[in-house]
């Protein structure tokens, strides 16, 4: 069964260590994320979800247990992970046509084919204009598309993402909700979603896992109902199995 | 219809703002020259009527003659000739020099902790006293001059230049990192960029303390040189010779700070584009 898992984390623990002090961030999780699949980690702040994120995306490695992906050990960052974080992060000394060239350029197979699949997404995004405009001539909802298309530019095979709704305004957040969610499905591309956002993780997800403790571990696991799974994340939002289910979520969270 | 009728009132509305706004910047504009008119009428006037001593204060006129008769000889141009180019290759050496040092420290975070309570000790000297450990190292000549130069803006620049490359917001090197960037791609393509606001800065500053380094290293050694005249004028008590040649450096300090500032706006323009 796990041969089939794209994220793979297997009794991950982290402490981080300092000059006074260590920290215990996270024990003992353990999950996997199947492909096809959209996972969400919520929790309070400061409960590790993000922790998990960037272990995965090889940033940090756990002080015990291991992260895989599709059945490879997690020894750095890969190819075949999009990370997507709460700031845009758009280098504003670059135009959106250079920003979303970043990762291809990093990972050496800028070419003419990738460089015209980056600006086809765009496209797709409603951004084609913006080609040759700096990121300060863009609102903060196109500045997150733009990251968008710089993530999936370098076509990774599942995508990591850090709140990356937060920041934006709720049409904003919405909008790009059901752009990430049907691009997801689209190319069906797994995903885990770090938030803080209970709504948002019911409506976009398959699957949430709640993360709480100090040090943080998974506490619970909550399967999504497949109407609400099948519903794009406005329609989630109004369907009747959705309150119920939020209260259950928050009496989880609340402890 | 309504937008017809309503589109010659703001247009005029809009005539009459940028008419107002016209008015103060001539305003403006009118005060400044008056000012420097005013001043130099009154200078000029004072000198003639004896508030002053001409021989002491000199008067513009006497400057102006001064000025018209070493530019006659060429030797003026010499003196100007060999102080621009001490202070542009002082500052280039300086600030290229900051920025190479600080990217090497950069590159060893050992190297940039064992160096840091040397750079501090260094910055917080004046360099203007190293003025005649420079003449028995170099000798007194121009290469004295263009030490004093380098001296005074190198250590400030790679103290600012280091700080800028760590400050660089984490966010930007996570995302960089996600996608397997290397030390030195997370430095070509997120640090030295990121951090070229700050070197431009950097250039500002250093355009003025290269003139400091530059006229202090004339003092001390030159026989040519705007500084020189300086010091040759105070010695022999020429006034007219010191207050000419504080114009001319006056003059070329700000074209080479207006050149920096066009070069801020060519390479920041993505900042200007709202």
């Amino acid at each position: 069964m796990s041969g089939h898992a794209a994220i793979e984390v297997r009794q991950a623990s982290k402490t981080y260590l300092s000059k006074q002090d260590q920290v215990d961030a996270l024990t003992a999780v353990s999950f996997r994320v199947m492909p096809r699949e959209f996972v969400t980690l919520v929790g309070t702040s400061g409960c590790g979800k993000s922790t998990v994120l960037s272990m995965i995306a090889g940033l940090i490695f756990p002080t015990e247990g291991e992260v895989r992906l599709f059945h490879e050990p997690v020894r750095g960052p890969s190819r075949r992970i999009g990370y997507m974080l709460q700031q845009d992060c758009l280098l504003d000394w670059r135009t959106v046509e250079q920003n979303i060239a970043l990762g291809l350029e990093i990972q050496g197979q800028k070419s003419d084919e990738m460089m015209k699949h980056a600006r086809y997404l765009l496209n797709e995004l409603g951004l084609g204009h913006t080609l040759y405009q700096y990121p300060s001539q863009l609102s903060g909802g196109m500045r997150q598309r733009v990251a968008l298309v710089r993530t999936l530019a370098v076509q990774p095979d599942v995508l990591l993402l850090d709140e990356p709704f937060s920041a934006l305004d709720y049409q904003n957040k919405l909008h790009l909700e059901m752009l990430v969610t049907r691009v997801l499905k689209q190319q069906g591309m797994p995903a885990l979603l770090v938030t803080h956002d209970l709504e948002e993780a019911l409506a976009v997800s398959d699957r949430i896992l709640v993360m709480g403790g100090q040090p943080g571990t998974i506490r619970r696991t909550m399967e999504i109902p497949n109407d609400l799974r099948k519903a794009n994340p406005l329609d989630a939002r109004a369907h009747p199995l959705f309150r119920p289910l939020f209260q259950e979520l928050w009496g989880e969270i609340d402890q | 219809m309504k937008k017809k009728h309503h589109k010659p009132h703001r247009s005029q509305l809009h005539a009459n703002y940028v008419r107002r706004i016209r008015i103060q910047e001539f305003w403006v504009v009118f005060t400044r020259i008056a000012l420097l008119v005013l001043f130099i009428a009154g200078w000029e006037y004072s000198a003639d009527a004896g508030w002053i001593d001409p021989f002491l204060f000199s008067s513009p006129s006497r400057i102006t003659e001064l000025f018209i008769q070493m530019a006659g000889s060429g030797n003026l141009f010499h003196d100007i000739l060999v102080t621009t180019v001490e202070t542009i290759l002082g500052f280039a050496l300086g600030t290229l020099g900051g920025i190479s040092l600080a990217t090497l420290i950069w590159a060893s975070p050992f190297l940039s902790r064992v160096l840091d309570p040397y750079l501090v000790v260094l910055n917080s000297m004046p360099k203007v006293a190293l003025g005649p450990l420079f003449i028995v190292a170099i000798g007194a000549g121009y290469g004295s001059v263009l030490a004093m130069g380098v001296a005074i803006t190198i250590i400030i620049t790679t103290l600012v230049i280091h700080t800028s490359f760590q400050s660089v917001d984490r966010n930007y090197l996570r995302l960089a990192r996600s996608f397997g960037a290397s030390r030195g791609q997370l430095f070509r393509k997120i640090i030295f960029p990121a951090s070229i606001p700050d070197m431009i800065a950097a250039l500002k500053v250093n355009v003025g303390l290269s003139w400091v380094g530059v006229i202090v290293g004339e003092f001390l050694v030159s026989k040519d040189g705007l500084g020189h005249l300086i010091i040759y004028g105070f010695q022999v008590f020429n006034l007219n010779l010191v207050l000419m040649s504080l114009l001319i450096v006056a003059v070329c300090a700000t074209v080479m700070y207006k050149i920096v500032y066009w070069l801020e706006k060519r390479l920041l323009k993505y900042r200007m584009a709202e």
